[in-house]
């Protein structure tokens, strides 16, 4: 596995709080990766490591094979960490090619293709005085990938913005790694998001990595087969021990993929069934479970 | 990698209407607003000022129709750029360009892909820019001045540069550019600990009045102002005796043996060591707020 990101026992301090607690993480290269948690589980602090904004107290870590800092590996990547800002008397265009010429690139760079692949062509030549936090977060995005980067990282990418400007920033992470093949390291609160659009995820919670894995494999573990059937009795005998009955349905602690050999073991049985749907296995209950975060009822 | 970073500041400075206004223009329009005022008031008040000067007519008429010597107007002006009252002008435009992205959230965007002495350096090469250009501003602003009083009191103008006003020029000129830069880089070092725009702009101003009054506040204690203290402490007495050497003449001639060496050693210390201060404090700085 070629590896973009790498951090072994990496640590940060602040006085007697633990950012980051000897965080051992490797980030593949390719696809969309997701890093989850709570707030204060380290998240941001990572990425500012990465980025070489902070000092670890602790440990390493390197990015496209050389170590934070190093700046041959550092112009590879790209990266937005929280909503960023720019000199308000520039226009949008301008505030590309100032960070084009500070990334040590050519004034003739095209920054009209990465304006035109945010959204904002038609804001270009507008001062980003007056932009809203949606068009900022675009124009961060484009300033990340004007040097083509391997690598981006994105804190929070689509905080702010409205839910089409949510859907074509999805589209285009997704663009991104399957099309141009850059990899993908973002963070976000929004866990349907993440699950939509990520192919693998680590959930950190506390300074430490709690689970790592593709979306997939989270998600096959520990679901539940959710049947509504007829009659409820019948089903809990066809099933066994594996069924119990829970207000109007009947629920099977069953692996994925045995749930079509279990529905056809009921049919057969004479059972009617009117609806079958997997439970409780999506990002956000893991994710709930993981890190011990109360679930408020709006998140249920 | 550091030329990325000057032509990066220099985009970015370039596009700030403010901050060329400011520290640009402003001083040297006002001043010009400010002496055209005042030949006016002359000119209307001629004669009774005439009257008042106490000096025979013929004096007067000498004087008032005398040339007025556009090339020593310039060597005594290029003398008197690093003044009290341009600096706080120029220290806008240098104190932006320092703090700037600590005000406006940007060193994030760009501290990733550059090395941190050269995202600074790159920024004191454009702030010395800056500065050559203000107080060049201020020079043409005399230049016009010289023509302006030329017009109102219809007095020629005369344009006798000598080797020696020539060297005399460069060199006072040269002399209070360090000095504003000598400023600018303390206004670096402000912005880079306090990580504020303020501080950048007034730290150095209370500096510069500080220096301007020590000279009278060592002698009550008993310290000669060449020595090697007064000196070191106080980089407005080292400018003032380079300047002074670079007139020559008996004033030069009178300078005490080895205050020279003093005076750029004071000058060399006042514009380093702010600056290595800066990047040894920028290097380790945490940019996660700025």
């Amino acid at each position: 596995m070629n590896a973009v990101i790498e951090t072994r026992g990496l640590t940060k301090t602040y006085g007697t709080v633990h950012a980051l607690a000897g965080l051992d993480l490797t980030i593949p290269k390719g696809g969309v990766y997701g890093v989850l948690g709570p707030n204060g589980a380290g998240k941001s602090t990572l990425f500012r490591i990465l980025l070489g904004l902070i000092r670890p107290t602790s440990g390493t870590a390197s990015v496209m094979g050389g170590a934070v800092g190093n700046i041959a590996s550092m112009r590879r990547m790209g990266s937005m960490i929280e909503t960023p800002r720019y000199p308000p008397y520039l226009t949008a265009r301008q505030a590309l090619k100032w960070l084009a010429l500070s990334h040590g690139m050519s004034g003739d760079v095209d920054i009209a293709r990465w304006l035109d692949r945010v959204g904002l062509t038609e804001a270009a030549d507008r001062r980003v005085r007056g932009f809203s936090v949606g068009m900022l977060q675009r124009l961060g995005v484009a300033a990340a990938l004007l040097n083509e980067p391997e690598l981006i990282i994105l804190d929070e990418p689509t905080s702010g913005m409205d839910p089409p400007g949510i859907q074509d920033m999805r589209a285009l992470i997704r663009s991104l790694a399957d099309d141009d093949g850059v990899t993908v390291v973002l963070a976000s609160h929004q866990l349907l998001e993440v699950q939509r659009i990520c192919d693998r995820v680590a959930i950190m919670n506390k300074g430490k990595l709690v689970r790592e894995g593709s979306v997939s494999e989270l998600t096959s573990v520990g679901a539940r087969l959710s049947l509504s059937v007829t009659p409820i009795a019948k089903a809990l005998d066809v099933l066994g021990g594996k069924g119990r009955h829970e207000g109007a349905h009947v629920l099977v602690d069953t692996p994925r993929a045995e749930g079509p050999a279990v529905i056809r073991a009921l049919v057969e049985s004479g059972v009617d069934i009117d609806e079958a749907r997997w439970v409780g296995a999506d990002l956000e209950s893991i994710f709930f479970t993981e890190t011990g975060a109360v679930q408020t009822p709006e998140a249920i | 990698m550091l030329i990325d970073a000057i032509r990066a500041e220099g985009f970015r400075l370039a596009r700030s209407r403010t901050t060329w206004f400011w520290s640009i223009l402003f001083a040297p329009l006002i001043s010009l607003a400010l002496s055209v005022l005042g030949m006016v008031f002359m000119k209307a008040n001629e004669a009774r000022l005439m009257e008042t000067a106490n000096m025979p007519p013929e004096a007067m008429e000498v004087f008032a129709k005398a040339p007025i010597d556009m090339a020593q107007a310039l060597a005594e002006t290029a003398g008197k750029l690093d003044s009290v009252l341009l600096l706080p002008f120029v220290l806008i435009g240098v104190a932006t360009l320092y703090a700037c992205d600590y005000r406006w959230e940007t060193w994030r965007l760009i501290s990733a892909r550059n090395t941190r002495p050269n995202l600074l350096l790159g920024k004191i090469a454009v702030a010395v820019a800056l500065a050559l250009v203000a107080i060049t501003f201020m020079l043409f602003s005399g230049v016009i001045e010289s023509f302006i009083q030329g017009a109102v009191f219809n007095r020629p103008l005369a344009f006798e540069a000598t080797g020696d006003l020539v060297g005399q020029f460069f060199a006072r000129f040269g002399l209070s550019w360090l000095r504003v830069v000598q400023f600018g880089i303390l206004a670096l070092l402000a912005a880079v600990v306090t990580r504020s725009l303020l501080a950048a702009l007034f730290i150095p101003m209370v500096i510069a009045v500080a220096q301007f009054f020590s000279p009278q506040m060592l002698g009550p204690i008993g310290m000669a102002p060449d020595a090697w203290f007064a000196i070191l402490v106080n980089p407005s007495a080292a400018t003032d005796a380079l300047k002074m050497a670079a007139s020559g003449g008996m004033e030069a001639a009178a300078l005490p043996a080895g205050l020279l060496l003093k005076a750029w050693i004071s000058m060399g210390l006042w514009t380093l060591l702010p600056a290595l201060g800066a990047i040894a404090w920028f290097k380790r700085q945490d940019l996660s707020k700025e």
